[in-house]
């Protein structure tokens, strides 16, 4: 056994900061030829949290519309469109290109790696990704040009034949929505090949597969799950420009085709498009729980074994967004079976994360916030989806708010909470500077308030029978009161963003020195410098456990001499 | 704190490190790509543009790659930082004996377990034979109520039917009562090594009336006519019968060991040299190290 006397080569080394003035254009040129995986995961979450601000005014304006009946604040169109874009945003041009950004970040230098393994493409994906989401948002000027409040894609995110064919959606918005996610799924493509790539081939040396961090485990494994899943959407989204503009009939029941193809081809992508977007944050609560409990990960092996079965099995539960259109008994039952099969690995996870923070020295700050408050939400969406999971269950309400309710405690109290989780905790890394704990407690809190008002109330208001996407309701149906509160808490919520972006602002100015390691964390990004150089590592780093900071923080009981 | 130094093992760097040089032309086939497609809605013309700008960032590309790819060298200056920890202490959570539950080093065969479910499916007929017998003056009553739920018209049938013999019912029956009960020994075969004491008890009577009582609660809702025929006391009766008969018979077989003490690779039966190091002897097993340390 190697002697752990011995540090990572990488640590020793500091490119000096350069204090020379570079004029402003020639900084953003810079940023727009790099092929550096840091530079591109910060684009990639730049990027993704505009997107995310433009987004969120989308919903809280539907949420100004739905607090009290009979409302005409938003006209019904542009309801339509608003419903649309924000699901087609926060899919697509929020939550994978923030991940993959992180990732993009990360990924290198948690493997002791000096860029991703094809940089170039890298960039291209990048900007493959970022001009799909401009192309989206130019259907505003570009779909009938600009009158009115211009025009967007109206069918709902999930575009169903035949609403999006040519007869009932003339005009180009559809041919918009289904182009700007066929080129930015081209860069999403591109970006899950270079992880996959850099993560098998680019490790450094003693870092075997058994002692990958988690956060990288998951993103190997949700590349490989985005090379299976965005196929299918760009296949069908293809044959959907063909009905709309060549005359094929894919889609057209009335010439021989099949708008369930459609939903079928939809759902293949997009419910496996969810653990896409869930198995990453999967891996930042790996990371971050350990090091705020002061104890290593439990059950690393069977959260590894968990990982690659969630998304083995999200392959297989699709039609459980279809019971309602008449399946057969037997394919029912199976979708029933296939979708509470997730529930075994997800729970292994849940209970791992639980034990590593079973007797720990629990330090609640920011990030550890997030990640508490993930764990529990993400048991309530858990035990929605097994609900839901049931076919006659699923037949009372479908389309309900109760299914709006159960996928945004998925998408926000699972996937939003450790997303501002990872910010917090790797902020320091990529600035050296730390975020404020006090605006960041402060943000977490009203987050958290504005969560539960929103999303616990929706499942009532869904009970009660209220259809997701109409666009106002009758003052008679007894939704009012709840619709005000679940308003509130979007607004409550929308506080809390802005004080993050305060914060943001305020720490980049004039936050603490972050120092190289101020969570005392024990993977190799901490051994770098904030922010790491270009090269990340002078020295190829060498490690000999799944802790190597550990090893070297304590050199009399390393790691090395218990893994397995 | 203790600083650390250079590294003897690893590659010793230069003055400068190869890095991949900036390059427009990702940004410019991205770009042109983007209006490749957008022009098919909007412009024929803003396509042709698309199609020229892939064209050039191709070619600029290829050239940024081709015959060697394109490289900066990026000064490196070496300065000492430091990776220490303020948490020297390492305190281990002290694992009462007592109170970890048993881990299932030795564990019955699969086929124990089949062999109880069978066995206790066999037994368990007995008390609903004396009960159809003595309540309704047929053997075949409770075979009748097990087959007939796989029956489509089950729910307008009357007593008289249900106490009559019916083949294809009895091949039902036989047919259920085969699978879950194998099912339910199997479950059994797997669980009784954790049970921490009792095991018998446990799993053969309390295990039953907790089943029975979830029956009894969802029964009324899943199957309202098959509901209404169930005698709940002798439904009891038979599952105890059943889980103490496949219990005893589980806990005769002899019990062989697990592979729990193996490392995770070798559970999984892969073969990967150098995957795992050889290192059983350096310390006690990962699961029994849960570390922490002090503030």
């Amino acid at each position: 056994m190697a002697d752990q006397s011995i540090p990572i080569g990488g640590s020793l080394d500091v490119t000096p900061r350069d204090h020379e003035r570079v004029p402003l254009l020639d900084r953003l040129h810079e940023w727009v030829v790099t092929v550096d995986h840091k530079r591109l995961g910060i684009l990639y979450v730049l990027y993704a949290l505009f997107f995310m601000a433009v987004a969120g005014a989308e919903a809280l304006s539907m949420r100004i519309q739905l607090a009290v009946p009979n409302n005409h604040f938003l006209q019904p169109e542009l309801y339509d469109q608003f419903f649309t874009m924000h699901g087609t945003t926060m899919v697509f041009l929020v939550g994978m290109p923030i991940l993959f950004g992180i990732a993009n970040y990360i990924v290198p230098l948690q493997i002791g790696a000096r860029d991703m393994a094809f940089p170039r493409l890298n960039a291209f994906s990048f900007w493959l990704t970022a001009f799909g989401g401009i192309l989206l948002y130019w259907s505003y000027i570009g779909g009938f040009g600009l009158y009115g409040m211009g025009n967007a894609p109206d069918v709902g995110w999930w575009a169903y034949a035949p609403l999006s064919t040519k007869p009932f959606s003339i005009g180009p918005t559809i041919d918009y929505w289904a182009l700007a996610l066929i080129v930015s799924g081209f860069g999403t493509l591109g970006t899950a090949i270079n992880i996959i790539a850099t993560t098998l081939s680019m490790r450094c040396k003693g870092m075997t597969l058994l002692r990958m961090p988690l956060f990288v485990w998951l993103m190997l494994v949700v590349s490989a799950l985005t090379l299976i899943t965005i196929t299918p959407l760009t296949a069908a989204q293809v044959m959907l420009l063909l009905d709309r503009n060549l005359g094929a009939h894919f889609f057209d029941a009335q010439a021989g085709g099949s708008a369930l193809l459609w939903i079928h081809f939809f759902w293949i992508f997009g419910h496996p498009e969810v653990y896409v977007l869930v198995l990453p944050v999967f891996g930042v609560a790996s990371e971050i729980i350990p090091v705020f409990s002061r104890k290593a990960i439990f059950g690393y092996p069977a959260m590894v074994a968990a990982s690659v079965g969630i998304a083995f099995v999200s392959l297989g539960v699709w039609a459980h967004h279809m019971f309602t259109v008449g399946m057969t008994s037997v394919s029912n039952t199976f979708f029933v079976l296939s979708t509470m099969l997730v529930g075994i690995p997800t729970g292994i996870k849940i209970f791992n994360w639980l034990a590593t923070i079973w007797g720990g020295k629990v330090r609640f700050q920011t990030p550890m916030l997030f990640c508490v408050a993930f764990i529990f939400q993400f048991l309530i969406a858990g035990l929605t989806g097994i609900m839901l999971a049931v076919a006659p269950w699923d037949w009372q309400l479908h389309n309900s708010y109760f299914v709006i309710a159960h996928f945004h405690y998925v998408l926000v109290g699972a996937i939003v909470f450790n997303i501002f989780a990872a910010v917090y905790y790797w902020f320091p890394k990529v600035t050296g500077k730390m975020l404020s704990e006090t605006l960041g407690k402060w943000h977490f809190w009203l987050f958290l308030i504005g969560f539960h008002l929103t999303f616990d109330t929706m499942h009532f208001v869904g009970i009660m029978g209220m259809p997701r996407s109409i666009y106002t309701y009758e003052a008679n149906r007894g939704w009012g009161h709840l619709n005000f509160i679940i308003s509130v808490g979007a607004f409550i919520q929308g506080i809390a963003v802005l004080i993050f972006f305060w914060n943001v602002i305020v720490s980049l100015r004039k936050g603490k020195e972050a120092g190289n390691d101020p969570w005392d964390a024990w993977t190799l990004e901490w051994a770098t410098p904030s922010p790491p150089p270009a090269y990340n590592f002078a020295s190829d780093p060498v490690v000999h456990s799944r802790r190597p900071l550990w090893d070297i923080k304590h050199p009399d009981d390393p790691d090395w001499k218990y893994e397995s | 704190m203790s600083e650390t130094v250079q590294q003897k093992s690893g590659p010793v760097h230069g003055q400068t490190i190869h890095l991949p040089a900036p390059t427009h032309w990702p940004i410019i086939l991205a770009f042109g790509c983007t209006l490749a497609a957008g022009g098919l809605v909007m412009n024929l013309g803003i396509s042709i543009l698309g199609a020229v700008l892939m064209i050039a960032g191709c070619i600029g590309w290829f050239r940024q790659v081709l015959p060697h790819e394109a490289h900066e060298d990026v000064p490196v200056v070496v300065q000492p930082i430091t990776i220490a920890t303020r948490r020297r202490v390492v305190e281990r959570i002290q694992i009462h004996p007592e109170h970890r539950a048993h881990l299932p080093v030795e564990s019955y065969p699969v086929v124990s377990g089949i062999k109880g479910g069978i066995a206790g499916g066999v037994a368990m007929v007995i008390p609903a034979v004396i009960y159809g017998q003595i309540a309704h003056g047929s053997i075949w009553w409770a075979v009748n109520l097990l087959g007939g739920a796989g029956v489509a018209h089950w729910s307008h049938v009357t007593d008289a039917q249900i106490a009559a013999f019916h083949g294809d019912w009895l091949g039902i029956a036989i047919v259920i009562q085969a699978i879950v009960c194998s099912l339910v020994g199997l479950l059994y075969g797997a669980m009784l090594p954790m049970l921490p004491r009792h095991p018998i008890l446990l799993g053969g009577v309390l295990a039953p009336l907790a089943w029975t009582g979830l029956l009894y609660s969802a029964m009324g809702i899943i199957n309202p006519a098959l509901n209404a025929h169930i005698a709940w006391g002798w439904f009891v009766a038979s599952q105890i019968v059943f889980g103490v008969v496949a219990g005893l018979v589980v806990a005769r077989q002899e019990k062989i060991r697990t592979s729990r003490g193996l490392p995770f690779v070798a559970r999984m039966g892969i073969e990967a040299p150098g995957l795992i190091e050889s290192n059983l002897d350096a310390g006690p097993p990962r699961s029994t190290r849960q570390n922490e340390e002090k503030h």
